[in-house]
């Protein structure tokens, strides 16, 4: 990081850069990653050694002699003492290598970046959709608040904080594709196939998932564009030289609540990756939360510990993503006053 | 969950702007319809299987299967195997209550203390504590609660110890955060100087302080659990068949979609009810308590 920093072309920059609060957070935060990536590996070997049942009379099924399970156990290299297992299966990692499942004998590594690709789409569809919605809903909402278009709205919104993604995800599969048959109810095309056939096979399931998330942003939007025209001098003074009330909305009250929302667009990545599991399994999207839960129902210990280890890195890159571009847009905190 | 890791990872949840022209009565309404809603359900799960002639939830006869709704005697229909959907949706509510309770009781007390431990001692305690914590945090929730479920096993004894792992940080956080702002209180500077011991700061001093904001967030937590529980069992690694429970439903009605789809719309329509109730309460006590 460094390295490249000192070779730019401005020194001023250089040491604005180099010496800027967020780097300096940067590092840190990227320091205690590691302790929890740590902490996570071993969390899950452990909770997958405690699976009754081993994974090599799983795989051979209940005929399967003493002598067989002894020697797929060896092939496998599961009858050495779990302490030495880790720290291969950790060597490996660090070596970009996920290991081989246990079920299909192929290397993870080799079909994660298609399955991560679908998950990746999945979700950056959802968050676009809910954004794209939420924002001039909101916004909307503010305008006048307590209105009736501001209440309508949020009761809507507090309604659909309620309701389960799968439960929505059916219920959409019952009305759009079964009843009107204006959407496929599962599979996957791929983009290969023409995008828009593409968006169109995704456009359930990113809405399912899409939808509380809408609701919750379009409520933490509108209560903080809320607080920001009622009670901060800012708006005030904007008012004060005859901006118009739409005016100050969007270009100051929206630009500063939109700090808080960016915050909790990263913190959410997680929690929209974890949601992939049963979505995909809903639509039967070729994702890497479908692949978790095919390794969690064969009991292919190595793929789930692969799988977990990579929403884990994703979710504290996600959550690392989310402080700095706060505290890089937020001056108060990139110059340490707050 | 999507809204789940929202509303654990958000300490930033601003308090809503009070409304301008907020009546008595709509504050009054705020906070009984939920409780409303919720003692209804409960009345329903827990009750009403005691007085009204409903039939068992499991063992029916198959010669009564896939009845439609409002039948005569089974009044939501019946499900493949000829059981009432009506019986087994309220014997499912009481899995899913019991489990969220728990699943609460457990965050709230071990999660809560051990955060107000860790946020009163500081240092080297308060550093493995959270940092434990941030591993399980540091994990989607779906996620690390299906692979604690698969190693633990299905049941509701080992349901409510795998959610456990997820809302016992959540609690642990909240309350760690409040204790924080605490800490250097007048009363609770007296309370260490005058060398109280530190379970007893917890319990005297930082739990009736802490109690409010704890207990709002556990109606939240009932609202989280009840979908999660759902999403397990919906996986199949939760309550499983022939027990009832509304993810169970949901997932057996999805087999047959476009056939029977009232299998899959009454056990939802009960989970979203509830959850909206506790939301709903979650929210009013927070009005309620953030406005003192």
């Amino acid at each position: 990081m460094s390295d490249v920093a000192q070779r730019g072309p401005a020194p001023r920059v250089v040491s604005a850069v180099l010496g800027s609060p967020a780097l300096h957070l940067i590092g840190k935060r990227l320091l205690t990653a590691v302790p929890i990536l740590l902490g996570v590996s071993i969390l899950m070997f452990v909770l997958l050694n405690l699976i009754p049942g081993s994974a090599a009379v799983q795989l051979l099924g209940p005929e399967a002699t003493p002598d067989q399970i002894a020697r797929l156990n060896e092939e496998m290299g599961l009858n050495r003492p779990p302490v030495t297992r880790y720290l291969d299966w950790l060597g490996g990692v660090l070596h970009g290598d996920l290991g081989r499942s246990l079920v299909s004998r192929q290397p993870i590594a080799d079909v994660l970046p298609t399955r991560l690709a679908v998950t990746g789409e999945l979700v950056g569809l959802a968050f676009v959709i809910s954004l794209a919605v939420a924002i001039p809903l909101a916004i909307a909402a503010a305008r006048r608040p307590n209105r009736f278009f501001d209440k309508v709205s949020m009761v809507v919104s507090t309604g659909g904080l309620s309701m389960a993604n799968y439960v929505l995800a059916i219920l959409l599969v019952l009305l759009f594709a079964v009843r009107l048959g204006w959407f496929p109810a599962i599979g996957f095309t791929p983009v290969s196939k023409g995008l828009g056939d593409n968006l169109y096979s995704l456009a359930l399931p990113a809405f399912a998932m899409a939808f509380p998330l809408l609701c919750f942003y379009a409520r933490f939007l509108r209560s903080d564009l809320v607080d920001q025209m009622q009670g901060e001098d800012y708006v005030m003074t904007a008012r004060a030289k005859g901006l118009g009330p739409w005016q100050v909305l969007l270009r100051h009250a929206f630009r500063n609540s939109s700090f808080g929302l960016i915050t909790i667009v990263g913190l959410n990545i997680s929690g929209l990756i974890g949601a992939t599991v049963i979505i995909e399994s809903i639509f039967s999207l070729p994702g890497i939360g479908q692949y978790l839960l095919q390794g969690i129902l064969t009991r292919d210990y190595i793929v789930v510990q692969a799988i977990v280890i990579v929403f884990a890195v994703v979710t504290v890159l996600a959550n690392l993503m989310a402080d700095v571009l706060y505290a890089v847009l937020d001056p108060r905190i990139r110059y340490g006053s707050h | 969950m999507a809204v789940t890791e929202v509303l654990t990872s958000s300490a930033a949840i601003p308090e809503e702007a009070t409304p301008a022209r907020s009546s008595r009565l709509w504050r009054r309404l705020q906070l009984a319809l939920p409780v409303g809603l919720l003692a209804l359900v409960f009345f329903a799960c827990y009750i009403l299987p005691l007085v009204a002639p409903i039939p068992k939830p499991t063992g029916g006869d198959v010669l009564n299967s896939l009845l439609p709704s409002f039948s005569p005697g089974h009044l939501l229909g019946t499900d493949p195997n000829g059981n009432d959907i009506l019986s087994r949706i309220l014997y499912g509510g009481r899995t899913s209550l019991f489990v969220a309770l728990s699943v609460n009781l457990l965050g709230l007390v071990v999660g809560g203390g051990l955060g107000a431990i860790a946020g009163q001692l500081g240092g080297i305690v308060d550093n493995i504590i959270m940092r434990l914590f941030d591993v399980l945090i540091a994990i989607p929730s779906l996620a690390l609660i299906v692979a604690v479920s698969l190693s633990l096993g299905p049941g509701v004894g080992n349901t409510i110890l795998t959610l456990a792992f997820f809302s016992v940080p959540a609690f642990a956080r909240i309350s760690r955060a409040e204790t924080l702002r605490l800490r250097e209180q007048p009363f609770m500077v007296a309370a260490r100087l005058s060398g109280t011991s530190i379970w007893r700061i917890v319990v005297r001093h930082l739990a009736p302080n802490i109690g409010p904001q704890l207990m709002t967030f556990a109606m939240l937590g009932m609202g989280i659990v009840i979908v999660i529980e759902g999403a397990l069992s919906f996986l199949g690694l939760g309550i499983r068949q022939p027990a009832p429970s509304w993810g169970n439903m949901i997932f057996q009605g999805q087999l047959s979609l476009s056939g029977t789809p009232n299998l899959v719309v009454w056990p939802s329509v009960a989970l979203f009810l509830t959850v909206v109730g506790f939301n709903q309460l979650s929210e009013a006590l927070r009005a309620r308590w953030s406005a003192r």
